[in-house]
């Protein structure tokens, strides 16, 4: 029997959820400090977002949502317009990757790999961010980010789990 | 017994292969979008200036609670510092009572000069104020969003804080700017020196403090000297300060900018009456001065 046109609107709202979570903690963590200095510690939500949610729920978080997020972050950045989206597509697919083996991971272990491929991301974007400007950036900038970043991530991870278990609770919502 | 049509391709396999041709055309995507940012494309402005006006609203309402926050912080910062700040400005009120009367003086002696000498002065800057209503979300930039539309402002005016420069225009939209501040590696600001008007470039590199390029490496400039727009290329008006140098090694001399972006709630943009085509003429003075040296 086919789904009703409600049915199919309700469980396409419900899979635009992590995106909708996503874009929310990203506006929150723009909004301004008034101090230049702060802005090295601020963490880089995106990342994060995409990460868990590409891990938990990949079906209905992919490449497309990533280049949104990534869209979202170029455009709140004066970093030039594409390196945050293939950043963010990157995360993607080496989450991808991971998540064959480490998608019922506990959470302990959920936060080590993002440690890892959080590293192995900002790391690349550092080198996209000098390839461009074709000029020296300091790695302290990359070391500040991933630092504040890992530390943010259990607490944005849990706001996640939440939404997850309120929203997404099944392994898969009729597809 | 009828055999059934077996089709060659299942669907779902066909999904699959789809959904993997989307995410190697979405790569492409990423990789060209960076390639037109290099050439500044009218359609990168286009991007910017859509999702600018669609997020911006969202922003103003994200702004609200972080500056109410920030206000009431600020309140009793200040009625802690009460006491030693009169102290200061008491002292400050005198040396500026002094120097009013020098001022008065070299005033008018400039007018009996220009007079004399059938002086043309540069046109007078306009200012206008807007909101700031977002910071960089980004370790790697150093940017503001500001409430002001494409009506108002355009690419490449200076925006100052309370009294000194803190960055440019980057991209307007609607009713949205994009502010790259000094520091943002970004940024490339002619000055020169107060003191010994050594001319250079102010090159943002993502730290506090950035660097003063292509000055030569003879020219006179101690630690403490006041650094200002030197006006160069026309866009910005000349003497506006931006910083003081804080240190010199190794022939890298470091600018310490003198706004402190965390009283800046609202910033002002200089209105030169230059149009922003007069960049390309900014760039290419700016050029030609490098190769000369």
């Amino acid at each position: 029997m086919r789904d009703s046109w409600q049915e199919r609107l309700r469980v396409f709202l419900l899979h635009r959820i992590p995106l909708a979570v996503t874009f929310a903690l990203m506006f929150l963590f723009c909004m301004p400090i008034n101090s230049l200095q702060q802005n090295y510690f601020r963490p880089l939500i995106g990342l994060i977002c995409v990460y868990y949610w590409v891990l938990k729920r990949g079906y209905i978080f992919g490449y497309f949502s990533a280049f949104c997020v990534g869209l979202l972050m170029d455009v709140y950045s004066s970093s030039p317009l594409g390196i945050n989206i293939l950043t963010m597509m990157l995360i993607v697919f080496i989450t991808n990757i991971s998540a064959r083996y480490f998608q019922n991971a506990s959470f302990g272990l959920g936060w080590l790999l993002f440690c890892i491929v959080g590293l192995v991301t900002l790391f690349l974007k550092w080198l996209f961010l000098m390839l461009y400007f074709k000029s020296w950036l300091q790695p302290q900038e990359i070391l500040f980010a991933y630092c504040t970043t890992i530390m943010f991530y259990p607490f944005v991870a849990y706001l996640n789990v939440w939404v997850q278990n309120k929203f997404l609770p099944q392994e898969r919502i009729n597809e | 017994m009828r055999r059934r049509n077996v089709p060659l391709i299942k669907v779902s396999d066909l999904k699959v292969v789809l959904r993997r041709l989307s995410a190697v055309l979405l790569f492409i995507i990423a990789f060209m979008t960076i390639l037109l940012s290099k050439v500044d494309s009218v359609a990168i402005e286009a991007v910017h200036k859509v999702v600018m006006d669609i997020t911006g609203p969202v922003m103003q309402v994200v702004e609200f609670p972080s500056r109410v926050i920030h206000r009431i912080y600020t309140y009793f910062y200040d009625i802690s510092h009460i006491y030693s700040d009169n102290q200061e400005l008491r002292a400050e009120n005198k040396q500026m009572l002094i120097l009013q009367n020098k001022v008065r003086t070299l005033e008018v002696e400039n007018q009996l000069l220009e007079r004399l000498l059938n002086y043309v002065p540069p046109a007078e800057a306009t200012f206008i104020s807007a909101k700031i209503i977002a910071e960089s979300g980004d370790n790697f930039t150093n940017m503001l969003l500001v409430y002001i539309g494409d009506e108002y402002v355009q690419k490449g005016q200076i925006v100052m804080g309370d009294e000194s420069v803190i960055g440019r225009i980057d991209k307007v939209s609607g009713h949205y700017a994009k502010v790259i501040l000094v520091t943002d590696i970004n940024s490339k600001i002619p000055v020169v020196i107060e003191r010994t008007r050594v001319r250079g470039i102010l090159s943002g590199n993502n730290t506090e403090t950035p660097s003063l390029i292509f000055t030569r490496s003879s020219a006179d400039i101690q630690e403490g000297d006041v650094v200002v727009t030197s006006g160069v290329g026309g866009m910005f008006p000349s003497g506006l300060p931006i910083g003081f140098v804080s240190s010199i090694k190794n022939g890298e001399i470091a600018v310490e900018t003198m706004a402190d972006i965390s009283r800046v709630e609202y910033v002002r943009i200089v209105d030169y009456g230059l149009s922003a085509e007069d960049e390309n003429l900014q760039s290419e003075l700016m050029e030609s001065e490098n190769n000369a040296r």
